[in-house]
């Protein structure tokens, strides 16, 4: 093949994939215009008759209902030794903004035992180690995303990770993390460096140091009665606790066969100290990490202990909660009856097939609470079961007008996706692409635009390659090249359409052979096979053909 | 010789947006850097080390380097420099109608092409090249900045500079497109958009450069062909 064919070929399969992805893009933005603009004209629409029927609904609910929505409302708190109070809120007084904040508590027949403000609480229960308000405290966290999201290449350039230290003889010094190495480079204000941090410690040379790996996690750590911070650093298999002040790495956890899921904390900053006088219950410590093999490991201080939980199902995994204290370990897990198996979770239908079964209906609900003991057993304290309300199930929304308009606009997505989404699993869009970069923001769009093999995208599809064929028939240069169209289309439904009248669009006469519709582009009709009409001959055309 | 005869022509028509662009860039990058330096808004003070940062907890501190001040100064003049560039190569020939004596000279069309290419790649390097060369060095000594910036934030600044030449292909193809304005003769232009949105919100260097490379590719295999068979 001659170089100038190649050039040529590469030009038009390049125009191809050019026009394809600007269709593409134009297509999507159009959709998300459409589903945007809609439903928020609907639900200016739909406001107010809303809010009326959502205020006669609270009204209608009998004293029964009100006393199972207030149970099912109010904190579900442990004491020690396992007995179980209800806490819920009072309403304030009507005008007295000043008030402080009264709570009812309740015991586990429903028998009100103490009212009062909420700072006069006698009693003291257990709190978990991965409740997620604590205002007393600050945290500065940083996971993989959020490493992927600084190092974005914004028009002010990508950012650094800096921790700055102040060393035991007073100079200053700051550590900077190296993404591509997965490195601290320890510098001085006047630019001298100090060394490079790794896993294996503080080297000199970069060349001597080794990598943290990938970072997954990060957060501040203050270990057993430190008076300074550390820094705990999650990569995908090994926990670290990095000190900058003395400039040392100690491995705290590994798990060599399986990855780290998740990571939760509990530490005593010296912030709390004044609290914890107050406090009856001691609390320890404790680093939870919860691998992917369901295992749930332990590491608690004061004194040191590391437990290692395996439980017999996984519906286990996803709400349970530890609090280590001084008078032992507790373990609090929540569980309905309305909890989706895992299996459901594959298909995405499986959600909307598994909640139908209850959609209107009341559902129980219950609390469990475990001593853990040193060889890692549980031993059931308390268990507690209330009714839920039907209204607290998750609404199904089969007729919510802004998943019609979106199913609606999606039927001109391309079937590709769909394609896609079948050979590699939602779950592969969802879990590989969870940056916010332009490739994965894109990767995670096809799972929210396919689609979904629903019966009006192959109508429009059927209509788009008719109307392709019917534009193509006397255009048509080639029986492979229409064919390549029509597929074309098949596979890319209106972006694909677009792309071809884009590409494609030559002018049409009427055969003066047949009569019917032919391109120019080529000299024989595709019809009767007549050749183009060649202009009337004139006396000067003799001389100027040679 | 007939490739630098054309090279020199083009240069010289480039020169006035050279100057004007380095100028620009030199005049505004220089005042904000020197501002930074003055003002030491990139220097490690004492409030960093204060009870809040570090006394209850490791403060991570996700810091801008000073070139910061230029990035988006850089990024705007490479594209408009592309604009520009692409504008002057093969817009202002078909305005003032010099496109027929530029043809018929005794290369042939891609030749043509190239020199104009060449011209564009020169430009670019020394009136953006050579001055984010010059503006890095200067940010990098820790008399002027305490907190020096990385190697990486250099790297981003000429795939700005890259940027750039995608503006001047896509601006190319379209200059040189035949079709009508509302149908396929703006792509050129949109497909270097998408080019800018893909680099710009990337954290992996490699993959904007493969943008960058792939698009580039895409466009002059276009513009190859597209001068190669039009009509002048």
């Amino acid at each position: 093949m001659k170089l100038k064919n190649i050039s040529k070929y590469a030009a038009s399969s390049s125009k191809v994939v050019m026009t394809i992805v600007i269709f593409l893009f134009a297509v999507h933005i159009l959709q998300i215009i459409t589903v945007e603009l809609s439903s928020e004209i609907y639900r200016m629409l739909t406001k107010t008759k809303r809010e009326i029927s959502a205020a006669e609904e609270t009204k209608q609910l009998s004293d029964a209902e009100k006393r199972l929505r207030r149970i099912h409302l109010s904190g579900k708190n442990f004491l020690p030794d396992g007995t179980i109070h209800l806490t819920s809120s009072k309403e304030r007084t009507p005008g007295l903004f000043d008030e402080p904040e009264k709570i009812q508590i309740h015991d586990a027949n429903d028998v009100l035992i103490w009212q009062g403000p909420e700072s006069e609480n006698p009693y003291e229960y257990l709190s978990w180690s991965d409740q997620r308000s604590r205002p007393y405290t600050i945290y500065f966290r940083l996971t993989d995303k959020q490493m992927k999201n600084i190092q974005m290449i914004t028009p002010e350039f990508s950012q650094v990770i800096e921790i700055p230290v102040r060393a035991q003889d007073g100079s200053v010094q700051i550590w900077r993390y190296l993404p591509a190495s997965d490195l601290f480079m320890g510098y001085r204000l006047d630019g001298s460096k100090i060394g490079f941090l790794g896993s294996a410690g503080l080297t000199r040379s970069k060349s001597e140091a080794k990598p943290f790996g990938m970072l997954k996690f990060h957060s501040s750590w203050y270990p057993a009665g430190a008076s300074e911070p550390t820094v705990l650093w999650q990569t995908s298999r090994r926990l670290y606790e990095i000190n900058f002040h003395k400039q040392q790495v100690r491995l705290v956890f590994e798990s060599p066969e399986t990855n780290i899921k998740a990571l939760i904390l509990r530490d005593c900053r010296p912030l709390d100290a004044q609290m914890q006088k107050e406090q009856k219950i001691k609390y320890r410590p404790t680093i939870r990490i919860v691998t992917e093999d369901q295992k749930q490991h332990l590491i608690i201080k004061n004194p040191e202990q590391t437990l290692t939980i395996t439980f017999p199902d996984e519906k286990w995994n996803d709400s349970l909660h530890f609090a280590a204290t001084t008078e032992g370990n507790f373990l609090i897990h929540y569980d309905s009856e309305i909890r989706m198996p895992a299996a459901y979770f594959k298909s995405p239908n499986s959600y909307q097939q598994w909640i139908q079964k209850f959609e209107g209906k009341p559902y129980k609900r219950w609390v469990e609470l475990y001593k853990v003991d040193n060889q890692a057993n549980l031993h059931l304290l308390n268990r507690y079961e209330w009714t839920v309300l039907g209204e607290f199930l998750p609404k199904i929304q089969r007729k919510d007008f802004r998943v019609q308009v979106q199913r609606a606009a999606m039927a001109f997505s391309a079937p590709l996706y769909d394609l896609a989404c079948f050979l590699l699993g939602p779950e592969f869009f969802i879990q590989r692409y969870q940056v916010n970069d332009f490739f994965s923001g894109s990767m995670q769009m096809i799972v929210n635009i396919r689609p979904a093999n629903s019966l009006a995208s192959w109508l429009i599809i059927i209509a788009m390659v008719g109307i392709a064929f019917l534009h193509g028939r006397p255009r048509r240069t080639s029986r492979g090249k229409l064919i390549f169209w029509l597929l074309f289309i098949l596979a890319f439904n209106l972006a694909g359409l677009l792309t071809y009248l884009a590409l494609n669009h030559t002018t049409i006469i009427k055969c003066p052979a047949c009569g019917k519709s032919r391109g120019l582009a080529q000299v024989n009709c595709v019809r009767c096979g007549a050749e183009l009409p060649a202009p009337k001959r004139r006396k000067l055309d003799l001389i100027l053909n040679t | 010789m007939r490739f630098l005869a054309l090279l020199r022509k083009e240069l010289r028509e480039s020169l006035p947006w050279m100057l004007l662009t380095a100028i620009v860039f030199l005049a505004i990058g220089g005042f904000s850097l020197r501002e930074a330096h003055l003002y030491g808004m990139y220097d490690w003070s004492e409030r960093y080390f204060s009870s809040r940062y570090i006394s209850e907890t490791y403060g991570l501190l996700y810091r801008h380097s000073p070139l910061q001040v230029i990035g988006p100064v850089l990024l705007l003049t490479s594209l408009g420099l592309g604009l520009v560039l692409g504008v002057r190569h093969f817009w202002i020939p078909y305005f003032t109608r010099t496109w027929p004596f530029l043809i018929h000279r005794s290369v042939d069309r891609t030749t043509i092409f190239w020199a104009k290419l060449a011209a564009a790649i020169i430009t670019f390097l020394i009136s953006l090249g050579a001055v984010w060369a010059a503006f890095y060095s200067y940010s990098c000594h820790p008399e002027r900045f305490t907190m020096l910036p990385i190697k990486r934030v250099f790297i981003e600044g000429w795939l700005f500079i890259a940027l750039g030449l995608v503006v001047y292909l896509g601006t190319a193809l379209t200059g040189l497109s035949t079709a009508r304005w509302y149908t396929t003769r703006i792509f050129g232009l949109a497909f270097a958009t998408v080019i800018i949105c893909a680099t710009i919100f990337e954290w992996r260097l490699g993959w904007a450069f493969a943008a960058i490379i792939i698009g580039a590719a895409i466009l002059l295999s276009q513009i190859n062909d597209t001068i190669s068979n039009r009509e002048f």
